[in-house]
């Protein structure tokens, strides 16, 4: 397979996977927005009425764009606003770690106040994030995929 | 036909195809984008709608309860020791194995103003039964009967494993007829979680007050921590009070 044949391929693995990253991090978040909302405030970065609102809007928002990227419409744009998002939430923890804050990132959890004597984990999740900012990267660059809503409205076979 | 002038027509007839075929990704590209936008924006507004609307039952705040209703008092000593604690969390659990009854003495002798506050930020961790907000409202009840303490001390000294289903309210119930709560009242708010929407609310001005975790420990107004945001050593909490009594 050549280079040129390979990439849509790819493409679609990528997409594929950062829909599912989408969709299970709001999954494990909607069903508790009170949780949601005081694991944006642990970051001590806003007063509590403005987390609220962003902890209630950024599950839906997350799952939103997980359906958006599992049919493949408008994917670049897409994938633009994922690494937009992943890179809010990687400064997010570096500030977090930088101020020396005892928290769970709240990335695929309700997050919060880690119970006392419990490690942070802020390295491992910033090379994850950093994994999804990559995999929006490359969808950025090749936004052409196989089995996407845009291959269909554009013509393509 | 000259071949020239075919060669020609053909050129012009794969610009004007070319052309058509770039206008129509201009156009999917234009209407996908805009439909992006629209997608995500109603979804952040379902969000913010779902917490507007959230219906948190009808609010029943306990009468016994001090500073903004969220708390229990034991004591009336001049320095104020504010304990916000789940009582699903172990670490809370360690707390009061070790400075709790220090805290109890000196809420007894008159040196500090002892403050409970049940706040229910663990409520994940009980499979859905929701243990940190039904064990907290139960509180709320003990509290009316004037027993808050000795329901607070028999909930530790019973907790539940985290991620365990908790107690049941019938186990809630069984605790406080242990410690004297045999009303007909006690066991029907345990049952009806009458005080459920108050630590919900409890809860919140918990976090208004920009509080993350339990245990929580304020002296006189002034959280207290140990190094590296611990929990305060018995020590550490015996001094500080012992400086804010002067």
């Amino acid at each position: 397979m050549t280079k040129e044949k390979a990439w849509p391929w790819i493409s679609t693995a990528a997409r594929a996977g950062l829909a599912a990253v989408w969709l299970i991090a709001g999954g494990l978040k909607v069903g508790d927005l009170a949780a949601s909302a005081r694991a944006v405030h642990a970051y001590q970065l806003m007063p509590y009425d403005v987390a609220k609102v962003v902890g209630a809007v950024q599950p839906f928002l997350e799952i939103a764009l997980g359906v958006l990227l599992l049919i493949g419409l408008s994917t670049r744009l897409t994938a633009a606003i994922s690494a937009l998002l992943m890179t809010i939430f990687i400064a997010g923890i570096v500030s977090a770690w930088a101020r020396g804050l005892q928290i769970d990132c709240g990335c695929f959890s309700s997050g919060g106040a880690l119970a006392a004597g419990t490690d942070t984990r802020y390295g491992i999740d910033i090379v994850r994030d950093l994994g999804f900012l990559a995999l929006s990267g490359i969808l950025l660059w090749r936004p052409r995929t196989r089995f996407s809503l845009d291959g269909v409205l554009m013509g393509e076979r | 036909m000259s071949k020239a002038k075919r060669d020609r027509t053909a050129k012009a007839r794969q610009i004007v195809e070319a052309q058509k075929a770039a206008d129509r990704r201009r156009r999917v590209t234009l209407w996908t984008s805009v439909t992006v936008v629209l997608v995500l924006f109603v979804a952040g507004l379902v969000g913010y709608t779902v917490m507007a609307g959230r219906d948190e039952g009808e609010l029943v705040t306990p009468a016994s309860a001090v500073d903004e209703s969220t708390a229990f008092a034991v004591g009336t000593g001049p320095v104020t020791v504010d304990i916000y604690e789940d009582f699903m969390c172990p670490i809370c659990n360690n707390f009061e194995q070790s400075s709790g009854e220090t805290l109890t003495r000196l809420a007894a002798d008159g040196t500090i103003t002892l403050r409970y506050h049940p706040v229910s930020i663990l409520d994940r961790a009980s499979n859905g039964t929701r243990y940190s907000t039904r064990s907290a409202a139960a509180a709320a009840a003990a509290a009316e009967e004037g027993k808050f303490t000795e329901f607070h001390d028999v909930l530790f000294a019973n907790q539940p494993e985290e991620n365990s289903s908790g107690l049941s309210d019938e186990k809630l119930v069984e605790l406080g007829k242990s410690v004297g709560l045999t009303s007909e009242t006690f066991a029907t708010a345990v049952d009806e979680g009458t005080y459920e929407t108050w630590v919900t609310q409890a809860t919140e001005t918990f976090s208004k007050r920009d509080y993350n975790g339990t245990p929580t420990i304020v002296v006189d107004g002034e959280r207290l921590t140990g190094p590296e945001d611990s929990v305060p050593t018995t020590e550490l909490l015996t001094q500080t009070i012992e400086k804010a009594a002067g």
